[in-house]
């Protein structure tokens, strides 16, 4: 378990270490506006840009820009070039409101995913079977830009069913709160719940072939036993995986687009608008952000096989 | 026999209904079992055995199966018994063994709570506890040693021997009526096939159960039947005691079958002696598997696969290798042709010494030496067809190509018994047995002058092994062929070695012609191989018996 936990530390620094330097090259490779130009603002002196220039360290050599760089986003005192705002304050803001989306979003894409797919390998070849398979294969054709659209639109906009834009704290108004993440946890949820389902029908369908599928029955248990405690619980293990790859990299930015659509003003929306303005202290901090809990979320996925399948041992075998 | 009959099967029918039309699995089978009897079920992989047994819980039942007949437990009727009532036959009054242990138990849960699971869907009034107990009495009956702290591992941590009692022990939970066991011993070593005989037969006395005992080894059969019914194809061909079918066989198929079993203690074919030049030489030929723990990884022991072997095989011969499970054959052979890299010790190739030689140095020297492995189904890519498969070898070591590579694969096939047709075909649409010759013929390709044939016919039923046993013996003779046979079965070895080396854990503790080793074996563990092998002759099964004594 130590062994298991100091290497996942030395991977993470290693992934962190690897994607901030990638990062940071791409944005001085891009032709972008020198970022002490736009901030002076528009018929500034020279003088002033070259005051900006000296003053922010930006002729220094990329090597020590980078240091500087990844020296402020630890230490928690890095500032953005666009408004000079505290960057850290700005992703802590954005926190609740994409935690409250990915988690919920997560809730139901599970949910669904396993309900779906087991409805439809229990039901193998049946009709709710094939409604399923073409809601699931609709599901994860549909682009998500479309579909956050089409239902801004309909629901929101011309019904007003929903409310368009915003996010209210979870703790000012549960209700109000839930009424306005409903559409966007819909949108990223679909694709989800469509390929979960399909890779839990023919996961489901796989296991029940099993010599102790066969053995379970020959035992006296009920078809449900059967399906739930032997088919089910071990057709999971596969989607754990997918969950904890999927979950991580929503987090680390995956529902940026849902974000923008829908106004959350959460850590998406601020990456949107930080890409937008070429403004890399706020673009490095979300992306180590970002690497982080898609780091963490593989280790923790590999803790929990460990406790699914209990042939698998952390720490050992894997390579 | 004695009294009413418990289990009556009458005219049973089971037919799936397929793509290519209905298949006839079971065709009017018919019997009755009585308490305390053995009933063995004999016959080969699709004779429909299994399918009669599974049938008779209903776990055949599908939308695609066609299921006539009547089979009677006691007063009820099962064939159209609806699912619940099944289900209160399934392990309350019927017990079931399966073949393989590994993948009969579910692998993410512990034995005990397998085995309790079995007990609470009869008896919901036991608690959790009380089951938890009753699992640990059950798998000290069936002979765990420290049953209460193995309750709680998992399928894994047991060994097959192990696996199969838990299974056994899992099937008489409720104390059911009857036992079927389906191929109970097929996936175990013979040591191991011995002890569970002996178990299913101490058991059987004890609770007077009916037992189905479901088996293609006609050996395991003399062992511990009462009365046989021999299938094929979906019929009952043979019917009668023990000493009936196998002293006076009634049917051909029977016969046959009879004829096909390779005896152990039958007279090996006699063969001119090898006098010719060493072709292969191992000299103390180690392979140690580090075992690595803790940071930073330290080696803090070895597993000792193969621990100074040394053996020579000389043109033209055979040399048989025979060893249960685990004790480093496989290991040996694959780090003798260099397919993994020994950790010590000389390999000599027709005098060249290839232990050190480098990858590049190795391939022209690979057609040289070629392999057949156990399992037919997995050893051959299911995706390539079988010119592709049989060809390829010849491809890439650049030997031939269009019309030519067509003519050799064409000639190899005909050459192994199959035809000109099966070309173009996958592997999936042959039987185990054509699928070995296929294998047989990618191993000749590159025409070899040894063959590793690693346990090339333990997947098979007896009577193509013995047709691919005699496949081999021809190949050698006209290809000057030599042969590194592995099996655990000693039977098998003896019917087609010159010479017999006996491993265990890691080292060969007995070598010598095969005869000498079969019939004066000197080393105990030979003793013991030899002693647990089922020997297909009722009385002489008996005989042995009395003297061992009940073990």
């Amino acid at each position: 378990m130590v062994a298991f936990a100091v290497r996942r530390l030395g991977e993470m620094v290693g992934v962190l270490l690897a994607v901030s330097v990638l990062t940071f090259l791409v944005f001085n490779v891009i032709p972008a506006a020198d970022p002490a130009r736009s901030m002076a603002g528009k018929g500034a002196t020279p003088q002033l840009v070259a005051s900006i220039t000296e003053e922010w360290g930006f002729d220094d050599p990329l090597p020590q820009q980078y240091l500087t760089m990844m020296e402020k986003i630890f230490s928690g005192d890095v500032i953005s070039y666009q408004g000079q705002e505290d960057v850290v304050d700005r992703i802590v803001e954005g926190i609740p409101a994409t935690f409250s989306l990915c988690i919920g979003a997560a809730a139901i894409w599970m949910f669904f995913g396993i309900l779906f797919g087991y409805l439809s390998a229990v039901r193998a070849g049946g009709l709710l079977d094939k409604v399923l398979t073409i809601l699931a294969v609709a599901g994860i054709s549909v682009p998500v830009i479309w579909l956050a659209t089409v239902l801004l639109n309909y629901l929101a906009y011309k019904t007003g069913l929903f409310p368009a834009q915003g996010y209210v704290g979870l703790t000012e108004d549960p209700l109000d709160w839930a009424y306005h993440l409903i559409l966007p946890w819909f949108t990223v949820a679909v694709t989800l719940v469509g390929l979960y389902s399909r890779v839990l029908r023919s996961n489901m369908l796989d296991v029940m072939s099993e010599d102790y599928v066969r053995t379970a029955r020959a035992k006296g248990l009920s078809e449900r036993q059967v399906m739930t405690r032997h088919v089910l619980r071990n057709s999971l293990i596969p989607i754990v995986t997918l969950f904890g790859l999927d979950f991580g990299a929503m987090i680390g930015g995956s529902a940026i687009l849902t974000e923008a659509i829908f106004g959350l003003n959460g850590v998406g929306l601020y990456a949107f608008e930080s890409i937008e303005n070429l403004d890399l202290p706020p673009i490095m901090a979300i992306v180590l952000f970002g690497a982080f809990f898609v780091v963490l979320f593989n280790a923790l996925v590999d803790i929990a096989y460990a406790y699914l399948d209990p042939r698998v041992k952390l720490g050992s075998s894997a390579r | 026999m004695s009294g009413a009959p418990l289990i009556s099967v009458r005219d049973l029918r089971v037919g799936f209904a397929t793509e290519g039309g209905l298949v006839q699995a079971v065709d009017g089978v018919s019997f009755d079992l009585a308490p305390g009897e053995v009933l063995a079920i004999v016959g080969e992989s699709g004779s429909g055995k299994s399918v009669t047994a599974q049938t008779i819980v209903g776990l055949t039942r599908s939308h695609n199966a066609r299921i006539e007949g009547s089979v009677r437990l006691g007063d009820a009727e099962l064939i159209g018994a609806s699912e619940s009532e099944l289900r209160k036959v399934r392990g309350e009054r019927i017990g079931m063994v399966f073949q393989d242990p590994m993948t009969s138990f579910n692998p993410v849960y512990r034995i005990g709570s397998q085995i309790a699971e079995a007990i609470r869907a009869h008896r919901p009034a036991v608690g959790r506890d009380e089951a938890h107990e009753q699992a640990i009495a059950l798998l000290d009956s069936v002979g765990i040693p420290d049953a209460e702290r193995r309750v709680d591992d998992y399928p894994h941590q047991f060994s097959g021997g192990m696996r199969q009692r838990a299974m056994i022990a899992m099937a008489l939970a409720v104390e059911p009526e009857v036992l079927i066991a389906d191929e109970p011993t097929t996936a175990l070593d013979v040591t191991v096939q011995a002890q569970i005989l002996a178990l299913l037969e101490r058991i059987n006395r004890e609770r007077r159960l009916a037992t189905i005992l479901i088996t293609h080894d006609l050996g395991v059969v003399a062992e511990v039947a009462d009365r046989v019914l021999v299938m094929h194809e979906g019929q009952i061909v043979e019917r009668g005691s023990l000493d009936e079918v196998f002293y006076s066989p009634q049917d051909p198929y029977t016969r046959s079958l009879l004829g096909a079993v390779v005896r152990i203690d039958g007279a090996a074919p006699l063969r001119p002696p090898r006098t010719s030049e060493p072709l292969l030489e191992v000299t103390d030929l180690v392979k140690h598997y580090p075992v690595r723990r803790g940071l930073p990884r330290r080696e803090v022991d070895r597993v000792r696969a193969v621990d100074g072997v040394s053996f020579s095989l000389r043109q033209g011969e055979t040399l048989g290798l025979v060893g249960e499970s685990g004790c480093g054959k496989s290991t040996l052979c694959r780090a003798a042709l260099r397919l993994i890299e020994p950790s010590s010790g000389s390999v000599r190739f027709e005098g060249r010494e290839i232990a050190g030689l480098s990858r590049r140095e190795m391939r022209p020297l690979r057609r040289e030496m070629q392999i057949v492995f156990q399992d037919p189904y997995a050893s051959l890519n299911p995706r390539k067809r079988v010119g592709q498969i049989v060809g390829d070898p010849l491809k890439l070591q650049g030997e031939a190509s269009g019309g030519e590579l067509r003519r050799r694969v064409l000639e190899l096939l005909d050459r192994v018994g199959l035809s000109r047709e099966h070309y173009d075909r996958y592997p999936h649409e042959f039987s185990g047995g054509q699928r070995q010759r296929i294998g047989i013929a990618r191993a000749l390709a590159p025409r070899p002058k040894l063959i590793v044939a690693d346990e090339p016919v333990s997947a098979l039923d007896v009577s193509i092994r013995a047709q691919i046993l005699d496949l081999l013996a021809e190949l050698q003779e006209d290809f000057g062929l030599t042969y590194l046979f592995v099996a655990h079965d000693i039977g098998v070895v003896r019917h087609v070695s010159d010479r017999i080396a006996v491993m265990n854990a890691g080292r060969i503790v007995e070598e010598g012609p095969a005869d000498r080793v079969c019939e004066q074996p000197s080393d105990p563990f030979t003793q013991k191989l030899l002693s647990a092998v089922p020997i297909p002759d009722p009385r002489q099964a008996r005989a042995r018996r009395q003297t061992v004594g009940s073990g």
